[in-house]
């Protein structure tokens, strides 16, 4: 079915030219990609970051809306297209904030009927997904998928991603980034590259006190967080505390995953989400995944993040396996739309073959 | 104090065994312990932890396995018997159960699924009577052994009269029996109702309440376990 359905036009025409839309945090990225190498032919983002606080989805929102068309024509012109090359525009519709969501939803349907180009929605986080398998080449790999809002670990199983486990309160984006938050050493959470977490636990040693939750296949982090604070608050060495928190963090999504290759029979691994790009987490992932006899591959940490590029590939993946585009109209934000409630008609394909 | 380096009291135990599985959590060995056959089950250092975080944890769970078996075994409910218990090195000796799994017995037919059943819900009714919960009570973790039904594998087990968790567990043996024993669900899970009821008595109501919520409540929860689990 998949292949039987591929769009005769990708065979008239030598390539096919995707126009990616990514708004569903603090990333306003466009890109073009086309199924042939060099793949990514631009990747233009905009970055929101809060001058204080944390984000707030009204300013990420206003932040958008004023970049939205400067990324855009980056994009275009880096690639070297104008819209008339494009052949489809894929868009993030959820999961993520509405009114971010929003702003990526408009710039879609506007440049979708005034050029008359297919429209497909995309699901963010099976766009992680995919950006980490075209990356690796790892075809068929347990996925460890973390960021600011998202814990999960997910592999295909019959025409979906199916969640094997995943956090059952905050994610490990927005554990460490509160954390840093609320002791003071934040904003800015990256550092020259870094996250400051990672620059607090230099020197730390582990300590006792924090709680470490792993029920069955998911991870609690809310108790972690509370306890971490409290210690700091009460004078505890602050590289201590950083250092266990990111430990205790960072292992029991890893243990999970862990007992996910066991189960699911899986022998290969990827990591992605923004919290990919961090390098002891790669480290942590690479050593479990050998104590199994399984492959893992790391993906380069700017393909980590949110990106356009990665809504423009799964765009040329269902295009090419021949899910239908939606009328402008209907593309409405999904909030809280889970990645394993998509179908999955091009598993058998990545970019490239 | 001790006297002895814990690991080469265990390499010198572990070193006759055979590997019987290996889990994400622990490998288990089939050896002899004192002449008798024993499973030794031993949760190995996880090389991509901490290891002041490791050795906390193998310990503590270590621990906890332990204690639950015993708490069981002592209330009557039909588990392995506890042989040995060192925490510091993550390991658990305790008996081999011989025996085909339930699953098993029950795909071969030979054996009346209504009294499998009923068997069955009779332990796990017995065992949140004691205030422990298993949490992967399928029909591979019920042995069909010369005594009767045992049920093993206490890794995931915690003590807990919480009716969720009770809930959790009679749901887990519902699924298992679903995906795995298709064509005789009304008679296996009717029968482990039955048992369940007369062991636990009264709060087995509300159990079974909570039960038909699970059900109800958030299907991708229900969606992702059973597709993941059932390979």
């Amino acid at each position: 079915m998949a292949t039987a359905a591929t769009p005769s036009s990708s065979d008239e025409r030598s390539r096919v030219i995707a126009l990616g839309i990514e708004s569903t945090a603090h990333t306003f990225g466009v890109a073009v990609v086309s199924d042939k190498p060099p793949y990514i032919l631009s990747d233009a983002r905009g970055h929101y970051r809060p001058s204080k606080g944390g984000i707030l989805p009204r300013e990420v929102a206003q932040y958008f809306s004023q970049v939205a068309g400067s990324v855009v024509r980056e994009a275009l012109s880096k690639a070297g297209v104008s819209m008339d090359d494009v052949d489809l525009i894929a868009v993030a519709l959820g999961p993520g904030m509405g009114p971010a969501l929003r702003i990526g939803a408009t710039v879609a349907r506007a440049l979708s009927s005034k050029y008359s180009k297919p429209l497909y929605s995309v699901n963010h986080g099976v766009a992680h997904i995919e950006i980490a398998r075209f990356l690796t080449g790892l075809r068929d790999p347990l996925v460890i998928y973390v960021s600011g809002g998202t814990t999960t670990i997910a592999s295909y199983l019959e025409g979906r991603y199916r969640v094997f486990g995943e956090t059952l309160d905050i994610a490990l984006g927005n554990l460490q980034d509160t954390f840093a938050r609320e002791i003071g050493i934040a904003p800015p959470y990256i550092v020259g590259g870094r996250h400051v977490i990672d620059i607090c636990a230099e020197g730390g040693r582990f300590i006792e006190e924090l709680p470490y939750v792993v029920k069955g296949q998911d991870v609690s982090y809310s108790g972690l967080l509370t306890a971490a604070v409290r210690l700091v608050k009460k004078g505890w060495r602050r590289a201590d505390v950083c250092y266990t928190l990111r430990e205790i963090a960072y292992s029991s999504v890893v243990e999970v995953a862990e007992r996910g290759l066991a189960h699911t029979g899986k022998k290969e691994v990827v990591l992605t989400g923004g919290v990919a790009a961090s390098k002891l987490l790669n480290e942590k992932v690479e050593a479990m995944t050998k104590s199994h006899n399984a492959r893992f591959k790391p993906i380069p940490p700017k393909y980590a993040g949110d990106n356009g590029v990665m809504i423009a590939l799964t765009g040329i993946l269902a295009f090419k396996s021949g899910v239908p585009p939606i009328p402008p109209e209907d593309a409405i934000i999904r909030q809280r739309w889970r990645l394993d409630r998509v179908d999955i008609p091009w598993y058998p394909m990545i970019l490239g073959d | 104090m001790v006297s002895y380096d814990p690991r080469r009291l265990v390499g010198t135990l572990v070193e006759e065994t055979s590997l019987l599985a290996r889990g994400a959590e622990s490998e288990l060995r089939l050896g002899r312990f004192y002449g008798r056959k024993a499973v030794f089950k031993l949760r190995l250092p996880k090389p991509y932890m901490d290891p002041a975080l490791d050795s906390k944890l193998r310990r503590v769970r270590t621990i906890r396995e332990a204690k639950v078996i015993a708490a069981a075994l002592e209330g009557g409910v039909p588990a392995p018997r506890l042989y040995m218990v060192l925490p510091s090195a993550g390991l658990i000796v305790m008996e081999y159960v011989e025996g085909p799994q339930l699953k098993e017995v029950l795909w071969r037919g030979s054996l009346d699924p209504g009294r499998a059943g009923y068997e069955a819900g009779v332990i796990l009714g017995r065992l949140h009577s004691l205030g422990i919960v298993h949490g992967d009570p399928t029909t591979s973790n019920y042995i069909v052994s010369g005594r009767g039904l045992i049920l093993i594998d206490y890794g995931l087990s915690e003590f807990s009269t919480s009716i969720e968790d009770r809930a959790v567990d009679v749901h887990l043996f519902k699924r298992a029996v679903e995906s795995t024993h298709a064509g005789i669900v009304g008679e296996l899970y009717g029968g482990f109702l039955d048992g369940y009821r007369e062991s636990m008595g009264d709060p087995a109501r509300g159990v079974l309440e909570r039960v038909e919520e699970i059900e109800l409540r958030g299907r991708y929860v229900e969606e992702r376990r059973k597709s993941v689990w059932r390979m």
